[in-house]
């Protein structure tokens, strides 16, 4: 008697261990996606992954507490120099030894982009085509693989790896048109904790000599240049303007015009800056990974298109760009 | 509409073409009026070889790329070229923001012009804190003496722009971590 109800709760305990997913049973792609997302801001953790970007291959470990509401995040580059950076809701601390250099910047931490866009996520699904595309094993963990594929030559695709358990990122793959990886991040090993303790949170390098920079105006930048307005007259269907702002910027004279764009995954960047007197104009394109940037140059402005989309789309876009008054 | 006239398409065809021919390939891939043209000459070669197939489909690259499309999980022939762009020059130097802020400072130990770059915070305990206003500073002078060239200028410019749109991409529905993942792997150049 006492041994049958023992095999009961072991058949119990064996069946739901080994849940058999049938096409039924799998997840919904963008409910997933939605849960990586709240996962990645709300839990703890600590992990060591390798970034891939062409031939060049780096570690780098990260670190992200979330306590308050708030999230705190450290990321450390375990090759190379010892960069870090170092994130909270108010500010970006880049630590970079090699130059002596704490680079300050205002933190975004938190501000959701779907928040901003007029239609929430769900527009995505007309622009890209979601699947969950099978089962892996990333940094010892079970994953679903998630595919998401462009419906045209405007956007890039993605591949997300996505932790049955925590539903943590593990592994994530940026593709081009034809299926070929520009830029990839993989765990290589990711612990969820109770608690991090806050020590962890804090630089390596005590900073002793570094000179901190802030790239905040202490005085109101508003140089009379309003007259202007900007509008990109052309980008890929389901693109919006999500945000507006004037940018103070290191190496310009006054802020920069910044018009963000996107479609729900991919953004894209506008900035417009008037030029007429300084030297370095340079005009075409460029390209670091996943990103790539156009710039031209018209009527003393230069308007320069930054985004992780191809090169065809920042170019059309950097070229549609209107003013009117 | 294309810049690449038939001719050289045809050199490319041949295995005759001296330029660079990614280049090509890569408009190849983008310009539907350059497809078409690419493969008439194809058949017209194929035609002239005698090697013609008996049934010809004119759909076929389109069926062939529509599968390839469908399968993204396929692993593509690395199209190795892609990476071989240097990536942006200055973007060695992502903070490029630091750059400019560490040239000027050095520089303000010799250069007489510019004894109005930032000077040591007071407090002493806390780390030397600074922050540029930008009509007023010396700053963009010198780094461009620094840099010597417009072009380091236009790099640096660039630099700020990708900074900046990290900050707003961190914040996307996913790879929260990747843009600051860019900006600690990039290279120092100098």
């Amino acid at each position: 008697m006492k041994y049958q109800s023992l095999y009961l709760l072991a058949a119990l305990l064996v069946g739901s261990v080994h849940t058999v997913y049938s096409a039924d049973n799998l997840p919904e792609p963008q409910v997933l996606i939605d849960e990586m997302s709240a996962a990645s801001r709300s839990l703890n953790y600590d992990g060591v992954f390798v970034y891939t970007l062409g031939k060049q291959i780096d570690t780098m470990r990260i670190i992200h507490k979330s306590g308050d509401g708030e999230s705190y995040e450290r990321l450390i580059s375990l090759t190379g120099h010892a960069r870090e950076v170092i994130r909270d809701k108010d500010q970006v601390r880049c630590y970079f030894p090699e130059n002596k250099a704490v680079v300050v910047e205002k933190s975004r931490l938190g501000k959701l982009i779907s928040t901003y866009l007029p239609q929430p996520i769900k527009s995505i699904s007309d622009f890209y085509i979601f699947e969950i595309a099978g089962e892996d094993r990333i940094a010892g963990l079970n994953a679903w693989i998630i595919n998401i594929r462009p419906i045209d030559k405007y956007r890039y695709g993605y591949q997300l790896w996505i932790d049955k358990e925590s539903k943590l990122l593990l592994k994530s793959e940026l593709k081009n048109q034809l299926g070929v990886t520009l830029e990839q991040i993989m765990f290589a090993q990711l612990h969820v904790l109770d608690d991090i303790d806050d020590a962890l949170l804090e630089p390596s390098t005590a900073a002793e000599g570094f000179t901190w920079y802030k790239n905040s105006p202490n005085e109101p930048l508003d140089i009379n240049d309003n007259d202007k307005q900007w509008k990109v007259t052309w980008m890929p269907a389901g693109f919006s303007m999500s945000e507006q702002s004037k940018e103070p910027m290191l190496t310009s004279r006054m802020p920069v015009e910044h018009l963000v764009y996107s479609d729900g995954l991919a953004m894209v960047s506008i900035y417009v800056e008037k030029l007429n007197q300084q030297p370095g104009i340079v005009v075409g394109a460029s390209n670091f990974g996943g990103v790539n940037t156009y710039a031209v140059f018209a009527g003393g402005y230069q308007i320069t298109a930054v985004g992780e989309v191809p090169k065809s789309t920042v170019k059309l876009m950097a070229d549609s760009v209107k003013s009117y008054h | 509409m294309s810049e690449y006239n038939n001719e050289e398409l045809s050199a490319l065809i041949d295995d005759e073409y001296e330029g660079n021919s990614d280049k090509v390939f890569d408009e190849l891939i983008h310009n539907q009026e350059m497809k078409e043209t690419w493969s008439r000459y194809h058949l017209i070669g194929d035609c002239l070889r005698d090697q013609l197939p008996e049934k010809i489909s004119s759909q076929i690259s389109t069926s062939v790329s529509n599968t390839l499309r469908s399968e993204p999980t396929v692993l593509a022939p690395q199209k190795t070229k892609q990476f071989n762009l240097k990536p942006l020059a200055g973007f060695a130097i992502a903070a490029s923001v630091a750059m400019a802020a560490v040239f000027s400072v050095q520089n303000s130990n010799d250069v007489n012009s510019v004894s109005s770059a930032p000077t040591v915070a007071a407090n002493n305990t806390a780390p030397q804190s600074q922050t540029f206003s930008f009509p007023n500073t010396q700053v963009l002078p010198v780094s461009v003496r620094k840099s010597d060239t417009p072009e380091g200028v236009a790099n640096q410019r660039l630099n700020n722009y990708l900074m900046n749109h990290n900050e707003y991409r961190s914040n996307g529905s996913m790879n929260g971590i990747l843009p600051y993942v860019r900006l600690v792997t990039i290279e120092s150049q100098e």
